[in-house]
C-alpha cells in the first residue's frame, strides 16, 4: 500500500510536468468538454421557454443546474483510456509497461486523479460563472450533498474500471473505433447526457435501469438537485456497488485473456 | 558447450528445445481475394524461433547474431515474458519468464533500441523517479546508482532537458540508464546501438562492458555492428531461420565459417593475368587483391612469388561481417 | 485543370492504400449509420416536446443535420486530413519532400491526403437533406437551389481556409498538432441551427470559428430564410479570407525554408 501511494505521487508529479507540456491540448479538451453540455443546456431552455417555462418537471433553472452539474460529474468521471490502449497494443507501447512489476492499472488510475486534480479548479470556475450566467439553482438537502461524494467517487471508479476493462478489446481487433463509438452513444443517450433521462421514452428508460451508464452520471446529477428520495439513492448505491463488483470480476477475467493473446501473438 | 551435468538451476539462462511459432493469415489484394478473407483467411505457419538450446553462465556476455526475421528478437522477448514460448523448456535466473512475476520482472531488463521507455515531453530524469517507485530501488541505492551511471554514460545535464530535445544518441544513453536503475542481474539489449554514430556506438559499447565488469550482470546482446560484438562478446550465438547455426567462441566462428582467404599483392608497375591463382576480387595502381581458398593459401602464394615482381604481399582474413553474410548465404540455398 | 488531376492522383494513391481493407468500408458505413442515428435521436427527443426549435421546425433543423453531415464529410474526406498531414511534416521535416514538387506547394498540401470512406457520410448527409426537403414539400426554385450551391462553396471555401490558417501556424509554434481537434468538438454546436444560441456563443460560431458559414447558412438558403446582406457577406467573407489564408501560408513557408536553409 505504502509503495502505491508512492507511486501515486510519483505519476502526479510526472502528468503535471507532461501537462505544463500541453498546456494548449488541455484548453483544447476542455472546450469540447463544456461545449457539449452547454449546447444540450441551450437547446432544453429553448424548448422549455417555449412551451412555457418547463418541460415534464424541469422548469428553465432546473435544465441549466442539471447540465451544469452534469458537466462536473463528467468531469470528474471521464477516462481516455478507450482511444489510448489502441495505440499502446499497435505501437507495442505496452511491451514496457508489461515489463515493469506493477500492474499497469496503476499508473492510469494514478495519471488520471493527477490530470483531473489540476483540470478540476477551472471546471468549477466555468461552473460558477454558468451557474450565474443561466441562473441555476440547486436546493438538495444535507443528507444529498453528503452521500454525493461518495456517490460520485464511486461512479468515478465503476466508470474506470469498465472502461479501462473494454479497452482492452484493441487486444482482440485492430478496429476498436466502432466499438468505442457504440459505446459513446450508448452511453450519451442511457446516462442522461442529452436529455434528463425522465424526459425519454418509457421503453429507453426501462433500458438505461438494467445498465450501468445511469448510475454512473445520472444519478449522482440528480441526486445533488435533490430530486431523489433516500429510498431511491439507496437503490442507486446499491446498482454502483454491484456494478463496480462486475467490472472489476470482468476486468481481471478479460486482462489475463488478453495479455495471453498479447504474449501468444507478440508486439 | 556440452555441460549436461551441470545443474540448469546454476544457469543465469537455461534454454531447451525453444520454439516459437506464428500462425499468420495472409493478406491478398483484390476484390475478390478481399471477400474470401472476410470468409475463409488462408493461414500459415511461420517458425520464428525452431527448436533452440543453449545455456548461459552468471557474468556472461554473449552476442546473439543474424539477419533480420532470424528470430532474435523473439528469442530475447521470450526470454523477458513479452511472448509466450509454443514449446520448449525455458528458464531465466530460475524464474519462468512468461508467468511475469514482480519478483522475476525486478531482476532483469530489456532495452529495445527502437522502443521507449522515457516520456517524451519530459525530462529523463522523473521517468527515473517513476521507476525508483515502480522497482521499489531504496533512495539511497538509487542514488548512488544515478550517479554512477551519470559518470559512465557522460550523463551530465542531459537528465534534465526535455527527452524530446536529446539527440538519438544521448535518448539511448538515457534509455539505457532508465533500464538500468534497479541493477538487474539479467540484461537483454536488442540492438542498442542502432542509427547511431561510430563515436557514441563506442561509448555504449564500453559502457556495457564496464557495467559487465562492476555489477557481474549477465548481458545477452543482439545487433547489427559487428564491431559491438567483436568488443563486448567472447562467446556468440548465431541464428537463422529461427534455427542455431553455431554457439561458441568468436575466433571459432572464423575458423569454422571460412573457407577462403584473401590475398593482397602490390607488383611492380605491371599489369598481370592474375585469374590463374585466384579469383580477382579488385585491381587498383598495381594493387590487386585475391580471393583464394584457404588449403590452398600457402600454395598460391609461393607461386605468386615466384612467378611475379612481387613488391609486397598481405594474407587476411576476411571480415567477420564477410563470414557471417557468407553463413547466412549458403543457408539460404 | 492541373489541380483536379493532382487531386486526382493523390486519389488513386489513397484508394489503392485502402483496397486490401474492404471492412473498412463497412466499419464506417456503420460508424456514419450510429451518428446519424444519435443526431437524430435526439431531435426525436427535443421535438416530441415542441414542434418549434428556434422558429426552425423538425423538417428544416433535419435539412440543416443533412448539411451538417454533408459538410462534415467533406471536411474529413479532403481538407483536414491533408491539413493534419502539414503539421506533422513540418514536425518531422517531410514537408521538403512536398515543396520539391514542380507544382504549387499549397494545392499539394491540400489536396494531399484523402480519407476515401468518409464519403458515406457525405452520401447519408445528402440523403438526409433530399427527405427533409421532400418532406418540407416545398418546390425548391432554381435560384434558391443556385443560392444553397454558393452558400455551400462559400462555406467550404471559409472552412478550408481557416484550418489552413491554423495549420499554416505550425511554421512558427511546432506543438499545434491538436490545434484541429478545437475545430472537431465545436463543429458539433453545428447540428443545431445557430439563432438558438445567446449572443456572444453565436457570435463565436459565425466569426472566431466560422461554423454557422459550413451549416446554418446554407441551410438557410434552403429554407428561405437567407436575405441578401448575410448572402453577400458570406460571399466576401470566403473571398477575403481565402487570400488572407493564401498570404499566411506564402509567409510561413518563406519562414519555414529560411529556418530549414
Amino acid at each position: 500500500m505504502k509503495h502505491l501511494i508512492q507511486l501515486y505521487v510519483q505519476q502526479f508529479k510526472t502528468t503535471l510536468a507532461m501537462m505544463f507540456q500541453y498546456r494548449a491540448s488541455l484548453v483544447i479538451w476542455t472546450i469540447g468538454q463544456v461545449l457539449e453540455p452547454l449546447v444540450y443546456l441551450i437547446v432544453w431552455l429553448v424548448v422549455a421557454k417555449s412551451s412555457g417555462g418547463s418541460v415534464g418537471s424541469y422548469t428553465t433553472t432546473d435544465f441549466a443546474a442539471y447540465f451544469i452539474v452534469l458537466m462536473l460529474v463528467n468531469q470528474v468521471t471521464y477516462t481516455w483510456i478507450m482511444y489510448e490502449f489502441e495505440h499502446r497494443v499497435r505501437e507495442g507501447v505496452l511491451s514496457v509497461a508489461l515489463l515493469k512489476p506493477v500492474h499497469p492499472i496503476h499508473s492510469d488510475i494514478a495519471d488520471n486523479i493527477s490530470s483531473k486534480i489540476i483540470t478540476l479548479p477551472i471546471m468549477i470556475t466555468i461552473a460558477i460563472i454558468f451557474v450565474f450566467a443561466f441562473h441555476a439553482s440547486v436546493a438538495p438537502p444535507l443528507w444529498a450533498i453528503l452521500v454525493f461524494i461518495p456517490v460520485l467517487l464511486l461512479a468515478f471508479s465503476v466508470r474506470f474500471v469498465l472502461e479501462w476493462t473494454l479497452a482492452q478489446a484493441a487486444f482482440w481487433t485492430t478496429r476498436v473505433g466502432a466499438i468505442n463509438q457504440s459505446y459513446f452513444v450508448a452511453f450519451l443517450f442511457l446516462s442522461g447526457q442529452i436529455a434528463p433521462l425522465t424526459l425519454l421514452p418509457h421503453p429507453v428508460q426501462i433500458l438505461s435501469l438494467l445498465l450501468p451508464f445511469r448510475w454512473l452520471i445520472s444519478f449522482p446529477v440528480e441526486l445533488l438537485l435533490g430530486r431523489l428520495t433516500m429510498v431511491e439513492t439507496l437503490i442507486g448505491l446499491g446498482a454502483q456497488f454491484g456494478w463496480l463488483i462486475v467490472s472489476i470480476i470482468l476486468l481481471r477475467i478479460v486482462w489475463r485473456a488478453g495479455v495471453k493473446v498479447y504474449t501468444a501473438v507478440g508486439a | 558447450m556440452s555441460k549436461e551435468k551441470h545443474n540448469p538451476m546454476a544457469y543465469a539462462i537455461h534454454v531447451r528445445d525453444l520454439s516459437k511459432f506464428y500462425v499468420v493469415s495472409q493478406q491478398e489484394t483484390g476484390t475478390k481475394a478481399a471477400f474470401q478473407n472476410l470468409v475463409h483467411r488462408r493461414k500459415t505457419e511461420v517458425r520464428a524461433v525452431d527448436g533452440i538450446s543453449f545455456d548461459i553462465e552468471p557474468g556472461e556476455i554473449v552476442g546473439f547474431l543474424g539477419p533480420n526475421g532470424a528470430g532474435k528478437t523473439t528469442t530475447l522477448k521470450m526470454l523477458s515474458g513479452l511472448l509466450h514460448p509454443t514449446s520448449g523448456e525455458l528458464s531465466v535466473l530460475g524464474y519462468v519468464p512468461s508467468k511475469r512475476e514482480a519478483v522475476f520482472l525486478r531482476q532483469i531488463t530489456l532495452v529495445m533500441g527502437q522502443r521507449n521507455q522515457l516520456v517524451w515531453d519530459i525530462p529523463a530524469e522523473l521517468t527515473f523517479e517513476l521507476n525508483q517507485v515502480i522497482y521499489r530501488i531504496p533512495r539511497d541505492s538509487y542514488r548512488s546508482m544515478v550517479t554512477e551511471l551519470t559518470e559512465l554514460l557522460d550523463l551530465g545535464s542531459l537528465l534534465k532537458k526535455p527527452v524530446r530535445n536529446l539527440s538519438l544518441g544521448e535518448r539511448m544513453k538515457c534509455e539505457i540508464a532508465a533500464a538500468l536503475l534497479h541493477r538487474p542481474g539479467v540484461v537483454f539489449l536488442d540492438e542498442p546501438t542502432i542509427g547511431l554514430d561510430v563515436t557514441m556506438q563506442q561509448r555504449i559499447r564500453t559502457f556495457i562492458a564496464e557495467y559487465n565488469q562492476r555489477s557481474g550482470a549477465t548481458v545477452l546482446l543482439t545487433s547489427h555492428y559487428m564491431a559491438d560484438v567483436a568488443a563486448l562478446c567472447k562467446r556468440v550465438l548465431v541464428i537463422h531461420h529461427g534455427k542455431l547455426l553455431f554457439d561458441g567462441e568468436l575466433s571459432g566462428l572464423l575458423q569454422q565459417f571460412t573457407s577462403h582467404k584473401t590475398i593482397i599483392i602490390q607488383l611492380d608497375n605491371c599489369k598481370a593475368n592474375l585469374s590463374n591463382y585466384g579469383e580477382v576480387k579488385s585491381y587498383e595502381d598495381g594493387r590487386y587483391t585475391l580471393r583464394v581458398p584457404k588449403a590452398e593459401t600457402a600454395r598460391v602464394t609461393e607461386r605468386l612469388l615466384a612467378e611475379l615482381p612481387v613488391i609486397d604481399l598481405l594474407v587476411e582474413e576476411p571480415p567477420i561481417e564477410e563470414v557471417i553474410a557468407r553463413v547466412f548465404a549458403q543457408e539460404e540455398k | 485543370m492541373s489541380y483536379f488531376r493532382i487531386f486526382l492522383a493523390f486519389l488513386r494513391v489513397n484508394i489503392y492504400g485502402e483496397t486490401a481493407y474492404r471492412i473498412n468500408f463497412i466499419i464506417q458505413l456503420f460508424q456514419s449509420l450510429l451518428n446519424l442515428g444519435m443526431t437524430l435521436g435526439g431531435l426525436a427527443i427535443i421535438f416530441t416536446y415542441t414542434n418549434l426549435l428556434g422558429g426552425w421546425q423538425p423538417n428544416e433543423v433535419l435539412a440543416l443535420v443533412g448539411v451538417y453531415f454533408l459538410i462534415g464529410g467533406i471536411i474529413r474526406l479532403i481538407i483536414q486530413p491533408g491539413m493534419e498531414q502539414l503539421i506533422e511534416s513540418v514536425r518531422d521535416g517531410t514537408l521538403d519532400f512536398r515543396l520539391t514538387k514542380p507544382a504549387d506547394a499549397q494545392a499539394i498540401v491540400s489536396l494531399q491526403r484523402v480519407e476515401i470512406w468518409e464519403i458515406l457520410e457525405i452520401i447519408l448527409g445528402l440523403g438526409v437533406l433530399i427527405y427533409a426537403l421532400v418532406k418540407l414539400g416545398e418546390i425548391i426554385g432554381v435560384l434558391q437551389a443556385a443560392e444553397f450551391v454558393l452558400m455551400l462553396t462559400a462555406g467550404g471555401v471559409i472552412i478550408y481556409s481557416f484550418f489552413l490558417i491554423l495549420s499554416t501556424l505550425s511554421f512558427w509554434f511546432v506543438r499545434v498538432e491538436n490545434i484541429l481537434v478545437i475545430f472537431q468538438s465545436v463543429y458539433e454546436a453545428g447540428r443545431w441551427p445557430v439563432s438558438l444560441y445567446p449572443g456572444w456563443l453565436r457570435y463565436g460560431l459565425t466569426f472566431i470559428i466560422p461554423v454557422a458559414f459550413a451549416t446554418t447558412i446554407p441551410a438557410e438558403a434552403l429554407t428561405s430564410r437567407l436575405n441578401w446582406q448575410t448572402l453577400v457577406g458570406a460571399i466576401a467573407l470566403s473571398i477575403v479570407l481565402f487570400i488572407v489564408s493564401r498570404i499566411f501560408w506564402k509567409t510561413g513557408l518563406k519562414r519555414y525554408s529560411g529556418a530549414s536553409a
